[in-house]
C-alpha cells in the first residue's frame, strides 16, 4: 500500500497565470507550508470540480519526488494542500 | 439469408481508452508512472480491482481480481481509490474530442465511444479516418496529459470498428474491412472476438465450428437454426460481414441502487439507514431522468449465499425520496428473518414520464412535489444530501458513490456535487 497522507490545511501559493493557445491556464509553481517550500516540476492533471455551487479546481502536482493534491477555491480564492502521495519522498513538513 | 462482405469504404471509427482509470490516474500522479497500478472501489483488502495498469497486468493482476490477490502477485502494486470528478473530467475531454469530428458520437461506456462518420465526412472531414485516428490520439495526449493513450479501430459496422481497436493494445490503430478481413479473422481465436466467451464458444464448438474464420463462412441458417437458436445467428451472420446490426437505442426501464454492507451483522437500524440512503440515491436518478415509476423491488443477499427479493407494483406512481423509502421498507419488511444480511438493493420499475407539468387537484399530492422540488434545490446549491433522512444521515459518509460501468446515463449526475 502507498505512503499518503491526508491534510486538509490551507497552504500558500505561488502561481503562473498564462495563455495557452487561447487557453487560461493556471500552474501551481511554489508551494509554501508549515515554514518549507516545495517546488511543482509538473502538473499531473487538472480537473474542475463542484461543491454545491462553489467551482474548486483540483490540482494533481508532483515535486518529482512526491504527488500533492492542491485544490484551488474559485469563489474564496484560496489554496489547500489536500494530500501528500508517496509522502516518505517528501520533505518533512 | 445470404450477404455479401460489405465493401462500402470503412466510416465507424471506435475509441477505447487503454486501462482507463489506472491510466488516468498515472496521468494524474506522475510518481506512479511506469509502476503496477490497481484502481478498486473502496480500499480494503477484499475490494475488487476494477482497472489495472499495463504494467500490473503484465505481473499477472487482472480485472474482477481482490485487492489481496493482486497484491501477493505485484507486491509493489499500487492501490488506489476510484475518483470519479477526474474520470468525469477526462470522459468530458474525450467526448469534446470525438463531437468536433462528427456529430454523429455514441458513448457506450466511461472510456469507450463510437463516432459515425457515415454521410458527414465528404463536408466535414474528407480526410483519411487513419489521418484523423492519429489526430485524436495526440489531441488526447495535448489536451489531457502526456500519458493518456488510446486504442482506435476503424471499420464498416461498430462490431469489426471495436474489434479492430482491440487488436494492439495499448495505443493501437487498425483498419478492417472487407480487404484484410479473412486475413484479420485468422490470427484470432473464437473466444477473441466481442461477444463471444466460454458458453458461446461452446455452442459453435458443438456445431463444428471452432475458428473466426469457421464462423464466417457457416450459414445464417446455421448460425439460427443449430448454434443461437435465435435472431442473434442472423445478427452474427451480418455483422461478421460489416453489415450494422448494433445501432439501436435502449430506453431506461429500471432505476436502481445496490450496496454491499460493510458488515454482515450491523442492527436492523443500520440495514434500514442504509436502505433510506439507497432510495434517496434512487429517487435523485428517477427525477434526473424525468420519470416517475409505478412499481418497486427491494432484494437482499445473506451470508449464507442465500438470495431473497419481493416486488409490488402500485396503482399510483411516485418518485420522491420519501415515497421511495415508504414503500420499499413495505416490501423490505416481508423478508425472512435473520440479521446477517450481506447486501441490499432496491429498484423502481414500471417507469413512466413525469408528470410535474400537471398541477393535481388534490392538495397533498401538489405538496409533496413542491417539497421534494425544494429539498432538490437545495441539494443542487449547497452539494448532494445536504438536506436528508435523518434516518440515513450515518450512512451518508459510508455509502459512497462509486463509478457506474457500462452506462454513462448517470455520470454527469453522479459527479455534478
Amino acid at each position: 500500500m502507498e505512503d499518503v497522507i491526508t491534510l486538509n490545511e490551507d497552504v500558500t501559493i505561488v502561481a503562473y497565470y498564462f495563455k495557452d493557445k487561447d487557453q487560461p491556464k493556471c500552474f501551481p509553481k511554489r508551494m509554501e507550508y508549515n515554514g518549507k517550500q516545495v517546488i511543482f516540476t509538473e502538473t499531473g492533471l487538472r480537473h474542475p470540480t463542484r461543491k454545491g455551487q462553489r467551482m474548486v479546481h483540483v490540482f494533481d502536482m508532483t515535486d518529482g519526488n512526491a504527488d500533492y493534491r492542491l485544490e484551488f477555491d474559485a469563489m474564496s480564492l484560496a489554496w489547500k494542500l489536500v494530500y501528500i502521495a508517496d509522502a516518505s519522498y517528501a520533505p518533512t513538513f | 439469408m445470404h450477404l455479401p462482405f460489405n465493401r462500402a469504404q470503412p466510416e465507424i471509427m471506435h475509441i477505447d481508452l487503454n486501462s482507463c482509470f489506472a491510466t488516468v490516474e498515472q496521468q494524474a500522479r506522475p510518481m506512479l508512472r511506469n509502476r503496477p497500478v490497481g484502481v478498486t472501489n473502496r480500499k480494503s483488502a477484499f475490494s475488487c480491482i476494477i482497472a489495472a495498469s499495463y504494467e500490473a497486468k503484465a505481473l499477472g493482476v487482472r480485472v474482477g481480481m481482490r485487492a489481496d490477490e493482486a497484491l501477493k502477485l505485484a507486491p509493489g502494486i499500487v492501490i488506489v481509490e476510484t475518483d470519479p470528478p477526474k474520470y468525469h473530467y477526462v470522459y468530458q475531454k474525450l467526448v469534446a474530442i470525438m463531437r468536433s469530428y462528427s456529430p454523429e458520437v455514441t458513448m457506450k461506456s466511461i472510456d469507450e465511444g463510437i463516432i459515425d462518420f457515415n454521410g458527414t465526412r465528404q463536408y466535414l472531414n474528407a480526410r483519411p479516418l487513419r489521418d484523423i485516428g492519429m489526430e485524436i490520439k495526440q489531441r488526447l495526449k495535448d489536451e489531457v496529459g502526456c500519458w493518456m493513450k488510446c486504442n482506435i479501430g476503424i471499420g464498416p459496422n461498430r462490431f469489426l470498428a471495436k474489434q479492430a481497436a482491440s487488436l494492439h493494445k495499448p495505443d493501437g490503430l487498425d483498419i478492417i474491412d472487407y480487404s484484410n478481413l479473412r486475413s484479420t479473422l485468422a490470427t484470432l481465436s473464437l473466444t477473441d472476438l466481442t461477444g463471444i466467451a466460454e458458453r458461446n464458444q461452446a455452442r459453435l464448438n458443438a456445431v463444428g465450428i471452432y475458428t473466426p474464420l469457421q464462423f464466417l463462412d457457416a450459414s445464417s441458417e446455421t448460425l439460427h437454426r443449430l448454434v443461437f437458436h435465435s435472431i442473434c445467428g442472423d445478427d452474427w451472420y451480418q455483422k461478421l460481414r460489416g453489415w450494422e446490426v448494433d445501432k439501436h437505442e435502449s430506453q431506461t426501464r429500471s432505476v436502481g441502487r445496490q450496496y454491499v454492507l460493510e458488515d454482515s451483522h450491523l442492527s436492523l437500524e443500520a440495514v434500514n439507514s442504509r436502505l433510506a440512503y439507497l432510495c434517496e440515491t434512487t429517487g435523485v436518478k428517477l427525477r434526473y431522468k424525468n420519470l416517475c415509476a409505478r412499481g418497486i423491488m427491494v432484494y437482499a443477499r445473506y451470508d449464507s449465499g442465500d438470495y431473497w427479493y419481493n416486488r409490488k407494483m402500485f396503482k399510483t406512481t411516485f418518485y420522491s425520496n420519501a415515497e421511495i423509502y415508504r414503500r420499499a421498507i413495505l416490501v423490505f419488511n416481508r423478508r425472512p428473518g435473520g440479521n446477517d444480511v450481506r447486501e441490499i438493493g432496491v429498484t423502481c420499475y414500471g417507469l413512466e414520464p413525469s408528470k410535474e407539468n400537471q398541477v393535481s387537484l388534490l392538495d397533498e399530492v401538489n405538496k409533496e412535489r413542491w417539497l421534494s422540488d425544494a429539498i432538490d434545490s437545495i441539494n443542487q446549491q449547497y452539494g448532494e444530501f445536504t438536506l436528508t433522512f435523518a434516518s440515513s444521515f450515518t450512512s451518508r459518509s459510508i455509502v459512497k458513490q462509486k463509478i457506474p460501468f457500462g452506462g454513462t446515463q448517470y455520470f454527469d449526475l453522479l459527479c455534478s456535487s
